[in-house]
């Protein structure tokens, strides 16, 4: 069948079923969530068909706006980095919606939520598949849009809207970047058709090379949570658990990093872009990796940890490795969808979010969760054979190669702490020893809608998190069809490479069984024994402060003047002037004690001077 | 019929007038307002679809001579700019009549009003001679002091005043300049192309050039003489916002493009840059007058001095791709103001307040009615889908490249853009219930056809951009001012 068909129904399928779902959503929700599923459904077989069918190197498209001699193209490219993060984003999608009808169940909006995640569905694909900037640009917006309504998803609860409006105002500083990025590269090159970009000739003419570069970095930077622009994903965890699995961990987030691939050639001709990029990244990854360690919150320490993975893939990419960081884009897709969705049935079963909580409560009663619980620590921490071991051993394979030691020394660090952080979440959870002196934190417990009491979720929940858990087991040997569809090579596996970082896993994974795991352990962590260092990672390296105080504050205060201006300066001039006037008009029209004649004896008088001038000239 | 089509549109509103005057009651005077507006909607998608746009330039022209002694004709035409906004014109007024169908206070003589109000409008956006085109202008703004001063709410006196003042020295501006005009060319026409192929003296072009765009800048909102459009637009009803915002603003715009620009290139090319400084602020200080305001109505009357900024920045960048943009946001603006003042007006009219902090989670309990707000101020945003993200691109294409550091503070003023719109969806429409509003009821049916037609437009134009653009480009392309 035609490629072009395929995509379009792909793409167009969860709209259509939005729109009937947005408009039933309150009177048939069970409606809703089917028609949803069941676009997303045929949504997914179609982009594996695309898959299966190979990569399409020319694009199609079509023409969609024309101004001027500007001529702006819509349509698909669909080559193996776009077929392979489709098939991504279907697949997350299908399972997330599928696990949302057992975790949504009880919610009265949940015809709502569908419908919002069919829109996402439509924006994410189409971004995904798009030919030109530009559409991905309209895409990447929906997408932001849509992570807006679904972070405020309760909109009731203040923090829930804080957090969306955060999220949509923090990326859209980077989008501000992006945008500008596109106006110079439309500009310098002439086009915004991304396969016509991504060729040597027409990097070649680029004059803006490394403006442009830098500023589409921006973009990627508030997209995908990068320092500075990380803050507003944690706090983005405000929304529903399979929200944050989906949109803030596994394909939404990961935009950024998927433009980055998208536009591979274009900023590997910037070696200037490209060490601010790994610069960082690695810096992200490490930063957001410290905060993890001390947070207590579950959804808070996945939500770090996705911060800390973008920052490899980044860093993978950034290094000259497409492979690297896609495959990493890939693996980290499943394995962090599954931790979520797993976390998603803690709180849904023991109704806390707070992890020493969830342990005390009976998480370990929940065998199946559990089970891909540890599957997906095991992936996140890099331990072979799991997925996430193979894609991150490629990365830092990759820095080895080409970067110096402070990067690769951190892109360690970092690891070493995934590892020792993850592995304080998974004991902390299974494990909760008679003898912890754990505190549950008032600040992190979240009281959910829905508590039950702990026993293993229905099957809507569990089929999903199997097939994500096999997923993450089976996705780390696939390095050569990813590197095949890319077009690439691989980086093969040496066990020089591996062993040291294996190693650094184990060390952190040792230092959480000591703390956290071994048997009569007090469950404290090396940081909260030094309190004044916990206390500036638990509040983000002072990071959100920083920015309400300076940033919103300077915003606050640069509105206050604007509006004292507008009401003590122009206004007053406004009135004055125009008091003035209407006293003339008294005095000249004193007879006449109304406002309208003022004006149209006004209107009257320059008629006549007009008249008047017009006789003049031509009588002369 | 299609060689009248135009004075058919102008007759539209009015016949109208003076049916509702003779009107026996107040049904009948609603049921004609709205059958004329239907009637102008359907004539104004005729010349649409029927502009030759391989042609282009002035089509259905009609001339006929006024006051032969001084060369002043009703001449009336439309390229495709004045399609569009003939289009805009008729669309809010139609779906104006159908926001204020409950009025029930001097039905008749704000009908009356409202129509005539139409009727100068669309002889503006009409007109080529140059007299008629003024004639019409002062048509059109003249009925805005008595619908604000008797029918309007908040300050209502004050702000007609101000409002009429502040025109009135728009116009004072515009008659010195265009008398200038009439004289300098020596041509003894009014006519508006005639005058046009004028060659003015560069020196007086410098010299009357400021007084034809702050002119009509003034009705454009442009900064520092806005004041009087906020207010004048809270103090409004419904529909006269609808109109105030959606359209009559547009007048000043669209006086610049079809005047000013057209008839003294050289002189805007002398001015563009001040212009377009002048435009930026209007974008990113209204943004910011934005965030502090506390009534539904005031956000949106800066909003729209905000958005009118890149009406102008377009127009200053003498570009195609500029003026393009410009002109589809004068359009998708207009569509999007009336649809924000006919989701507040909805609502104003059942809580009779309009303070945002005296609302919260607004959308539990008329999630329909909200909804159309929403939508309005997700297009304002400019989020993608929506008409305004395709105007906006345009202009920020054209300004970035030819005014960089003014381009790139516009796009920045979308971040502001944003902070303010969530704000107000924050405190009102979301965050907890205020059971104060919990008998509040949904629009009916009825109710919800105009609001549902202006997001018709919207989405339809934002999806579709080239609906629109290829239209507007065959005006653009034969633009003098543009090199």
């Amino acid at each position: 069948m035609n490629p072009e068909i395929i995509a379009l129904v792909a793409t167009f399928a969860p709209l259509i079923a939005f729109l009937p779902a947005i408009t039933l959503y309150r009177s048939r929700p069970a409606m809703a969530a089917t028609l949803v599923i069941g676009a997303c459904a045929l949504t997914t077989l179609c982009t594996w068909v695309l898959l299966l069918g190979g990569a399409q190197p020319e694009p199609i498209v079509r023409s969609w706006l024309v101004s001027g001699d500007m001529d702006l193209t819509f349509g698909f490219l669909l080559d193996g980095t776009s077929l392979l993060m489709g098939c991504i984003v279907s697949t997350v999608a299908l399972c997330v919606m599928i696990y949302s009808v057992g975790y949504m169940e009880k919610d009265g909006s949940k015809g709502r939520f569908f419908a919002l995640l069919g829109l996402f569905t439509w924006s994410m694909l189409s971004f995904v598949y798009a030919a030109s900037l530009l559409q991905a640009f309209i895409f990447w917006e929906l997408v932001g849009l849509c992570s807006f309504l679904l972070i405020g998803f309760w909109y009731r609860k203040p923090d829930a809207i804080a957090a969306a409006k955060k999220a949509f105002i923090m990326t859209r500083i980077g989008d501000v970047g992006l945008m500008i990025g596109l106006i110079v590269l439309l500009k310098d090159a002439g086009t915004l058709d991304i396969a016509a970009i991504n060729t040597p000739e027409a990097i070649a003419g680029l004059d803006n090379l490394d403006l442009i570069c830098g500023l589409m970095f921006m973009g990627i930077i508030g997209k995908s949570a990068q320092f500075p622009l990380h803050t507003w994903l944690p706090d983005a965890m405000a929304g529903p658990t399979p929200v944050s699995a989906l949109l803030h961990s596994a394909t939404m987030v990961a935009a950024g990093v998927f433009l980055f691939a998208r536009f591979h050639p274009l900023f590997m001709a910037s070696p200037t872009v490209l060490a601010w990029v790994v610069g960082i990244a690695t810096f992200t990854a490490v930063l957001a990796s410290t905060m993890a360690m001390v947070a207590y919150d579950i959804k808070k320490v996945l939500a770090y940890s996705s911060i800390s993975q973008l920052g490899f893939m980044l860093m993978g990419l950034a290094a000259g490795s497409l492979y690297a960081g896609v495959f990493h884009l890939t693996t980290h897709a499943a394995f962090k969808a599954l931790l979520f969705l797993c976390a998603g049935a803690y709180i849904h079963h023991v109704g806390v979010n707070d992890m020493v909580a969830i342990g005390r409560g009976g998480a370990r009663r929940l065998k199946v969760t559990s089970l891909c619980f540890i599957v997906g620590a095991f992936a996140l921490a890099g331990l072979p054979p799991l997925a996430g071991f193979f894609s991150k051993e490629a990365i830092i394979a990759q820095l080895g190669e080409t970067q110096g030691g402070i990067i690769v020394g951190g892109a360690y660090l970092a690891a070493f702490m995934t590892a020792y952080y993850t592995f304080r979440m998974v004991f902390l959870i299974l494990r909760p020893d008679a003898n912890s002196k754990a505190e549950i934190h008032p600040s992190g417990i979240v009281t959910s809608d829905h508590a039950h009491s702990a026993h293993e979720p229905p099957w809507n929940m569990r089929g999903p998190l199997v097939v994500l858990a096999a997923f993450a087991v089976v996705l780390g040997f696939m390095g050569g069809n990813v590197a095949g569809l890319l077009g690439v090579d691989a980086i093969e596996l040496h066990l020089s490479g591996a062993a040291p970082a294996v190693m650094t896993a184990l060390a952190g994974v040792a230092l959480a069984w000591f703390e956290f795991g071994r048997p009569g352990s007090e469950q404290v962590g090396f940081l909260d024994k030094m309190p004044a260092v916990a206390d500036v990672l638990r509040n983000r390296w002072y990071i959100d402060s920083a920015y309400r105080n300076v940033v919103t504050g300077g915003a606050i205060r640069t509105a206050k003047a604007a509006y004292r201006m507008e009401t003590k300066g122009l206004d007053a001039a406004g009135d004055s002037v125009g008091n003035a006037t209407l006293d003339v008009g008294e005095v000249t029209a004193e007879s006449q004690g109304g406002r309208v004649q003022v004006y149209l004896a006004t209107v009257i008088t320059f008629a006549a001077l007009m008249i008047l001038f017009l006789s003049l000239g031509l009588s002369n | 019929m299609s060689a009248h089509l135009l004075s058919l549109i102008m007759a539209c509103p009015l016949v109208a007038t003076v049916g509702v005057l003779v009107a026996r009651d107040d049904r009948m005077v609603k049921v004609i307002s709205a059958v004329a507006g239907a009637a102008s909607l359907v004539l104004a998608m005729m010349v649409w679809a029927g502009y030759d746009r391989a042609l282009g330039g002035f089509q259905f022209a009609e001339t006929y001579d006024w006051i032969p002694r001084f060369g002043i004709q009703f001449a009336i035409a439309v390229d495709g700019i004045g399609v569009v906004l003939v289009a805009l014109n008729a669309l809010v007024y139609i779906t104006g009549v159908l926001s204020m169908w409950s009025l029930e206070l001097r039905v008749k003589e704000y009908f009356a009003f409202m129509n005539i109000l139409v009727f100068g409008v669309f002889g503006v956006f009409t007109s080529l001679d140059l007299f008629a085109f003024f004639f019409f202008y002062e048509v059109a703004v003249l009925p805005m002091y008595p619908l604000i001063a008797v029918w309007g709410s908040t300050r209502k006196e004050y702000s007609a005043m101000k409002l009429t003042l502040f025109l009135m020295a728009g116009s004072a501006l515009l008659f010195p300049g265009l008398i200038a005009l009439y004289y300098e060319s020596g041509l003894d026409t009014w006519n508006i192309i005639a005058l046009s192929e004028a060659k003015y003296d560069p020196t007086f072009q410098f010299f009357i050039y400021p007084f034809l765009y702050i002119g009509f800048g003034i009705l454009a909102g442009m900064f520092p003489f806005h004041g009087w459009s906020p207010t004048g637009h809270v103090a409004a009803p419904t529909a006269v916002s609808m109109l105030h915002a959606g359209v009559l603003m547009k007048l000043g715009a669209f006086g610049i493009l079809r005047i000013a620009m057209t008839i003294l290139p050289e002189g805007a090319a002398d001015w563009a840059p001040v212009f377009a400084g002048l435009a930026t602020v209007n974008i990113v200080y209204g943004a910011f007058v934005a965030m502090r305001q506390t009534d539904f109505k005031y956000v949106i009357g800066f909003s729209s001095v905000s958005h009118m900024g890149i009406v102008l920045l377009g127009l200053n960048t003498l570009t195609i791709d500029g003026i393009n943009g410009a002109v589809f946001q004068m359009f998708a603006h207009g569509v999007m103001t009336a649809l924000f003042f006919s989701a507040v007006g909805f609502i104003y009219d059942q809580t009779h307040d309009r303070d945002i902090r005296h609302f919260g989670g607004l959308i539990r309990q008329l999630p329909t009615a909200v909804t159309f707000f929403l939508i309005a101020g997700l297009c304002g945003i400019g989020v993608p889908g929506f008409a305004s993200f395709w105007a906006e691109l345009l202009v920020f294409i054209a300004a970035v490249q030819v005014y960089p550091v003014l381009g790139v503070l516009s796009v920045a003023g979308l971040i502001f853009t944003a902070a303010y719109m969530l704000r107000v969806f924050g405190k009102a429409l979301f965050g907890p219930v205020n059971e104060k509003w919990s008998h509040l009821r949904e629009p009916t049916p009825f109710e919800m056809i105009p609001r549902v037609m202006l997001i018709g437009v919207l989405v339809a134009f934002g999806f579709f951009p080239r609906w629109i653009l290829d239209i507007i480009d065959t005006a653009t392309h034969v633009l003098a001012a543009v090199p």
